[in-house]
């Protein structure tokens, strides 16, 4: 028992952070939601865009014989984290967190030549795959209407992982898919409408092999969106503490005032007390445990934002600081996969069953 | 090492041993509360049984009579303790807070002294600190020990003093230095509560015992070999107390996890009767049942860095204020599982009629959500809490 990351697992979430300091401030932010269109968002996004592909994070979940990195879940949180912290617009979590383990799932469960040279150039090259899990039809999951599938930042992708059902993992060429632009509440994610055309897939999975592939993406996906949400709550935390100590009302800071500190100090309360269960999500990737992780980590993140905005009085309501970019991505993670409702049903379920134990009982 | 959430096979080891160990050992019946004399003396025995079988303070050395075990193996053995839902702790403060302290700080001769009859329940021990206009502020605290050749004279009022009606000895912080004010002046002094000039009378609780007491102090005289640390270092060696009380080991997960553990079974129990529950109340019961999980997994993770060399902060705040709304919240749910029969008082023994088993059951959660109330407020109330984790960690200005 061992519950501390390794100086490894540290050191890489802090070139990460290092990366998006100089990289993904508040102005780089707000220069790309000011993007009127597509190419200006990307010319906007340019520079971090290459420096993130500079951080020999590619392929990191995917195993050392498919030429990955081989690392785990729990390797990859922290950086989730720091992705949350800095609300980064690029598909860092989705792409290395779900999609390309997903991809390696499917390539190894239909060998096949396109297959493989998708995985090559996905891993080498640059091309872009991303994944959207079927909204299981029985599941107590909340789909934006029904039948279709939303998914941010497709625009960019060259290849996609989807499925009509959990029983399907279909790969297929951007060229075969028809995306219809949404706009999202978030100015950051770019998001589509995706619709399947009835072109043969360039590599199919089907049966309990896609099923449990879906799972495994599905539970990573969930995990990295709780750490992504812990990071952007802390962050919404670090940007209230420093308005409150600038902001001075009555001649004193407003940070001086106990009912500011206090409503701070319950945020920070929420942060540590779902921190640990992200960080034992990610290590176990226990069904209960992510569906813990995904409703502690939504529930501080909502905190922050709602005590952020609050303690920025009328300029929190303002299109003018910064803060709407980490409030809005939570807002719109929170309600990923299933979102907190789900969650909370699924354990709320297991305890009914009696599934519900401390871990030691 | 990455992280690692499974027990290794020393630590199933402990585990096993420790449970053989306590159902062979652990009172088939509850013990009378130790609020009342009868209960305090059979809480006094089950601390030496314990001691008999090395269970008494697990994490002194060995030499003290522990075990030497590590924070986590503490876990261990507290969740074990909880499972087979044995007596609370009358020498709580004696083991968690004095012990460490004065092993910390104390001489050689005090630890002999002291140590071996603490740990063997012949001396339990009294937490003696607030004062009626020390509360919050406790560095207002006026009460003196005044020196006169080998031995101080205290002279004073100390008040809120748990389990002080029927303890042996009380740990306090005294005003060595009649002329200084706050923190300066202040030592840390221990002082036998059957002693001529000490008058100990008992303060009724919300659940009607005297749990805690008010201390009267009329020229006691204690020697001076009393003091613990140097004169006038009182405040920081009570504060390093206070790091261990609030910080991990008053109160252990287990505690809310096993609490959790039988709201759950109340609520799937309730849950099969006709009367519907009110869907808030089960929302509460999953979220009690989330908490209590996350308090242990946020213990486990400070445990492994305490024991990788980091020290204890902030959390010591923050884990204040999570657990005493947790144990507060898990009580209220139950009560309001149990409605109509949550009022009732029973007569312990629970045999007889379903009444007398109900009246039984609604007893422990009232007395328990009684005592949850008590949480938010010993031990450094919530609100000085969030002052500390306000303006200690966040680095917002003191107001």
């Amino acid at each position: 028992m061992d519950f501390t990351f390794d100086e490894e697992q540290r050191l890489a979430a802090q070139s990460l952070r290092d990366l998006l300091t100089d990289h993904c401030q508040g102005s780089d932010l707000r220069r790309a939601a000011d993007a009127r269109d597509l190419p200006s968002f990307e010319t906007a996004c340019a520079t971090r865009r290459a420096r993130l592909a500079e951080l020999g994070l590619t392929g990191a979940l995917v195993p050392a014989e498919q030429g990955g990195l081989g690392l785990g879940v729990v390797d990859f949180v922290l950086l989730a984290e720091e992705a949350g912290r800095a609300a980064l617009p690029e598909p860092l979590i989705d792409v290395e967190g779900v999609a390309h383990p997903l991809l390696a799932a499917l390539v190894w469960a239909a060998p096949g030549e396109l297959g493989d040279r998708t995985l090559q150039e996905t891993l080498v090259g640059s091309a872009l795959v991303l994944s959207a899990a079927p909204a299981p039809g029985a599941a107590p999951v909340r789909s934006a209407a029904p039948g279709t599938t939303m998914l941010a930042n497709a625009a960019f992708a060259q290849y996609f992982l989807l499925g009509r059902s959990d029983d399907e993992l279909a790969l297929y060429r951007a060229s075969d898919i028809s995306l219809t632009h949404r706009e999202s509440v978030d100015p950051l994610r770019r998001l589509s409408e995706i619709a399947l055309t009835e072109t043969k897939p360039i590599a199919l999975v089907t049966g309990s092999a896609a099923a449990s592939a879906w799972q495994a993406a599905r539970a990573r996906s969930t995990v990295l969106n709780a750490a992504q949400l812990l990071g952007l709550g802390s962050r919404m935390l670090e940007i209230a503490v420093a308005y409150s100590l600038e902001r001075k009302q009555f001649g004193k800071a407003i940070g001086s005032n106990q009912a500011v500190k206090h409503s701070l100090a319950d945020v920070m309360v929420k942060l540590e007390f779902a921190r640990p269960v992200v960080y034992a999500a990610a290590a176990t990737l226990a069904p209960v445990r992510v569906a813990h992780a995904a409703v502690a980590a939504a529930d501080a993140a909502d905190r922050a934002a709602r005590a952020a905005i609050q303690v920025h009085g009328a300029m929190g309501y303002s299109w003018e600081v910064d803060l709407q970019f980490y409030a809005k991505r939570a807002w719109a993670l929170a309600g990923l996969n299933g979102g907190r409702s789900a969650q909370f049903l699924a354990l709320h379920q297991s305890l009914l069953r009696g599934e519900l134990e401390a871990q030691w009982a | 090492m990455a992280i690692d959430l499974q027990y290794t096979p020393r630590q199933h080891a402990l585990r096993a041993e420790a449970r053989a160990w306590l159902e062979a050992n652990v009172p088939r019946e509850a013990l009378p509360s130790y609020d009342t004399a009868e209960g305090f003396e059979a809480h006094r025995r089950w601390e030496s049984k314990l001691h008999s079988g090395r269970w008494s303070m697990v994490t002194w050395p060995q030499e003290y009579g522990g075990r030497g075990l590590d924070l986590i193996e503490w876990l261990i053995f507290e969740e074990e303790y909880y499972r087979v839902d044995a007596p609370g702790r009358v020498n709580q403060n004696g083991v968690f807070l004095f012990g460490p302290t004065l092993m910390e700080y104390g001489t050689s001769e005090q630890k002999s002294r002291f140590l071996p009859r603490l740990a063997s329940g012949a001396d339990i021990w009294a937490q003696v600190w607030s004062e009626p206009q020390a509360g919050s502020d406790l560095a207002a605290l006026r009460t003196t020990a005044i020196r006169d050749g080998d031995d101080y004279v205290i002279n004073g009022h100390k008040i809120w003093s748990t389990r002080a009606v029927y303890a042996d000895w009380g740990f306090g912080l005294f005003r060595t230095d009649g002329a200084s004010e706050r923190h300066r002046g202040l030592s840390y002094v221990v002082v036998p509560l059957r002693t001529p000039g000490v008058t100990v009378r008992g303060i009724p609780q919300l659940d009607g015992e005297s749990g805690f007491a008010e201390i009267f102090f009329e020229n006691a005289r204690v020697p001076v070999a009393n003091r613990i640390g140097d004169e006038g270092q009182g405040w920081s060696i009570a504060m390093a107390t206070a790091g261990f009380e609030r910080g991990l080991m008053l109160r252990s997960p287990a505690r809310f996890q096993r609490t959790a553990q039988r709201l759950i079974e109340l609520y799937r129990r309730e849950a099969q009767q006709a009367a519907p529950i009110d869907p808030g109340v089960a929302a509460t019961v999953t979220q009690c049942w989330m908490d209590a999980e996350a308090y242990a997994l946020s213990t486990y993770m400070t445990a492994s860095r305490l024991i990788a060399g980091g020290s204890i902060g902030a959390e010591a705040s923050l884990n204040k204020i999570f657990w005493s709304e947790l144990d507060l919240s898990m009580h209220r749910a139950a009560l309001a599982i149990l409605g109509a029969r949550a009022e009732l008082r029973g007569l312990g023994g629970g045999e007889g009629s379903a009444l007398a088993k109900a009246a039984d059951e609604a007893t422990r959660w009232m007395d328990g959500f009684l005592f949850s109330l008590a949480g938010p407020i010993y031990a450094g109330a919530n609100e000085i809490q969030r002052n500390i984790i306000a303006e200690r960690v966040l680095g917002m200005p003191k107001g």
